[in-house]
């Protein structure tokens, strides 16, 4: 859809897994960071001509 | 009566000196198709079209258009004050459009400037706006403007005709927008009036004789609404629509609007969008009752209000100026020409 | 083909005798070239304005969504795996319906052949193989074939997988067609680049849901578009929101789509939005290796969960 693959990811974490929980959201938040802001699909205030 | 002759050779460079004073709106090819647009500096509209996909209903009446905005932001200073988005239309010409399109904005005008409310957004557009207008020459075959109270050289409406005349133009001026648009133009000079006005005539009639397609009216007005609100012939003819909204959007006699306001956080907007009635939540009420619930009673309300309830609220006709678009792009194919037969010769069959 | 119309008119009119069906739905001509009608008979002397012919796009199944009667309708390959997911879906009862299998060859695209010609086409006079367009001062034939719908030259279901008679004998299917070139030419665009590439598709978009109406799978009773608590997509032509609309009709169809190509044929300004909804068919062909209704006796993959469903996304 033209978003960049990293933006959204998955993950299975249990609740028992808090370690993993802290790495998974380290590692996606800094994808993410890396990407910037999405420009794409969002929208503030209507475009219209 | 002035005509103007307007040599081709000197159009692009009339259209040039046009730009300084006026956004220029004209028939542009897009893909497979035309569709008005803003004329960039230089860009010629073009006037080979038939007739383009979507009327230049847009040009004065936005799909979508945003009435004013809103912060709720104490920190501004200007807080929980709706402003009004600024909208000032500067001068603006659409140029090349058809004598149907152009009375369209007539029959929908009694829509939006009544005596007890005008509706300013439209109107504002509708004054900055003149309306160069082109003859056709070759109606297409699912035209029927001339039994639609039109024609391929009707006037309603047009600041100024256009008539091809091989290598020139033939200018004839309407109103003292037409006049004040060819002189800024730089096309000044007049024919003879009784030669030009003759030759037009005979254009005229041979793109009238031109129109295979036409619809028999005479009978609507007199027949009683009920008679046809419960006319046997609904179920068949709305049996293949589909409730798109496809009729309405590209039909330039069509208003309906819904307005709506959009928030974002601390601030926002209102805005109108187009409506259809064929939608399904049209006539939806607060309540959750809604009186349009089936596709029978959408349709036959659509084919009503065209030939029916507005041939009597207006006497001056029916809501339809012939220009074909609902014939030839209704996915169902649908055609309101089969449908006007069918109510006008309703009537014969009641007494 | 162009006999089928006769098999049909009598197959109708038996139905209709016998009181098998209250109602056939089928198409009369229409009064535009290279289009036809949807139209119901409920007596044999309305099955007289049936016609059959390359321009019978409309998918039919359109009309059968809770629907009470007992109906007879004309399905073609495409026609017939929608009926099938409906009535998985339970919008139709399997013995309301007498299906009228037609096989075939494929529809003509009314938009690519009115672009090959500058001027309005008058009319569209077809034999087994070619067709004959003419209009105000020129005449030309070409070969069906080559002015198909995008979906019927890719088809490889051509036969009806249901039905309760059959006009004609099965057609051969298409074995060595790639049905996703165009899906793959997207995918291996880059971001930047699928996002322009999608935002140039829908420019023209006025919003006026031919497509999503002209879609068998499109019943919901108040579609996402139209619920307004909680509004999910805005109603205007702000480009986000006309590719959202876009983007989730598509997936709402994801595993349900057959290609019938109502959409496209429908939209009044030209869109191929069959691009997203053959994106989602190639996605659940590779990971579910499912196609849409084929059988009314299996539940979809997005349906029913099983162990085995890929998950390799899932880190």
């Amino acid at each position: 859809m033209g978003i960049e693959s990293d933006r959204l990811q998955f993950s299975w974490v249990s609740s028992a897994e808090a370690t993993k929980f802290v790495k998974v959201v380290t590692e996606v938040t800094k994808a993410i960071q890396a990407l910037g802001p999405n420009k794409n699909l969002v929208k503030t205030i209507p475009k219209v001509a | 009566m002035k005509i103007v002759q307007i040599n081709k050779e000197n159009w692009a460079d009339g259209l040039k000196q046009l730009c300084k004073t006026y956004r220029l709106f004209g028939p542009v090819k897009e893909d497979d198709f035309h569709n008005f647009k803003e004329l960039e500096q230089g860009q010629l509209p073009d006037l080979s079209c038939l007739n383009t996909r979507l009327s230049p209903k847009s040009i004065i009446y936005p799909q979508t258009e945003v009435m004013f905005e809103y912060s709720l932001d104490e920190n501004q200073e200007d807080h929980h004050i709706l402003k009004e988005v600024n909208n000032d239309y500067p001068s603006q010409a659409i140029i090349g459009m058809r004598p149907c399109d152009a009375k369209a904005f007539a029959l929908v005008r009694l829509n939006f400037d009544t005596p007890d409310y005008k509706d300013p957004y439209w109107l504002k557009a509708y004054e900055a706006t003149t309306l160069v207008g082109q003859a056709c020459e070759s109606p297409c075959s699912s035209c029927f403007c001339t039994t639609a109270g039109c024609g391929p050289y009707h006037e309603e409406e047009l600041d100024l005709l256009l008539i091809d005349s091989g290598d020139q133009y033939r200018a004839k001026v309407i109103t003292d927008k037409g006049e004040a648009f060819l002189e800024a133009a730089g096309w000044t000079r007049t024919l003879d009036e009784k030669t030009a006005l003759k030759e037009i005539e005979a254009q005229k009639r041979a793109a009238e004789d031109k129109i295979c397609a036409t619809v028999n009216t005479d009978k609507l007005r007199e027949i009683e609404t009920n008679a046809l609100y419960n006319a046997p012939f609904w179920e068949e003819v709305s049996f293949s629509c589909i409730n798109c909204g496809t009729c309405t959007y590209v039909c330039p006699t069509c208003w309906c609007f819904d307005i709506q306001d959009e928030n974002y956080g601390n601030s926002g907007c209102r805005m109108r969008n187009w409506d259809s009635c064929m939608y399904p939540l049209f006539t939806a009420h607060g309540s959750g009752h809604n009186p349009r619930d089936t596709k029978l009673h959408r349709v036959r309300q659509r084919f009503m209000h065209k030939l029916k309830y507005y041939v009597d609220k207006y006497d001056t006709g029916i809501q339809c100026v012939g220009c074909g678009r609902c014939v030839r792009l209704c996915p169902v194919n649908i055609d309101i020409r089969r449908v006007c037969e069918l109510m006008n010769s309703q009537a014969a069959k009641k007494n | 083909m162009l006999s089928y119309i006769d098999k049909i008119k009598e197959i109708s009119t038996g139905l209709l005798k016998e009181g098998r069906v209250e109602m056939i739905i089928g198409f009369r001509k229409g009064t535009v070239p290279m289009m036809n009608e949807p139209h119901f008979a409920k007596s044999p002397a309305e099955v007289e304005n049936f016609v059959w012919d390359s321009n019978c796009g409309i998918n039919l199944c359109n009309y059968l969504t809770n629907r009470r009667e007992k109906i007879g309708i004309l399905a073609k390959g495409c026609d017939s795996r929608n009926i099938v997911t409906h009535i998985i879906e339970n919008k139709i009862k399997r013995d309301q319906l007498v299906i009228i299998g037609v096989p075939c060859k494929g529809m003509l695209d009314k938009r690519k052949i009115s672009a090959m010609f500058e001027a309005e086409i008058g009319e569209v006079i077809e034999d087994e193989t070619n067709i004959t367009v003419k209009g105000d001062g020129f005449e030309k034939t070409l070969n069906k074939k080559e002015v198909l719908q995008q979906n019927c030259s890719v088809c490889i279901h051509r036969n009806p997988v249901i039905h309760d008679e059959l006009v004609g004998d099965p057609v051969e299917e298409q074995t060595d067609v790639d049905r996703y070139t165009d899906v793959r030419e997207i995918e291996a665009l880059p971001p930047e680049e699928k996002t322009k590439y999608f935002e140039k598709l829908l420019q023209p978009c006025i919003r006026c849901y031919a497509c999503r109406n002209a879609c068998p799978l499109c019943y919901c009773p108040t579609c996402f578009t139209d619920e307004s608590r909680p509004q999910w997509v805005a109603k205007g032509q702000d480009p986000t929101d006309v590719s959202t609309f876009h983007f989730l009709r598509a997936y709402h169809c994801a595993g349900r789509c057959t290609d019938c190509g109502a959409c496209e044929r429908s939209c009044p300004v030209g869109i191929n939005m069959r691009v997203f909804t053959k994106k989602l068919e190639k996605d659940c062909l590779e990971l579910f290796d499912w196609e849409a209704g084929l059988d009314p006796n299996v539940r979809p993959p997005l349906d029913t969960y099983r162990p085995s469903d890929p998950d390799e996304f899932i880190k």
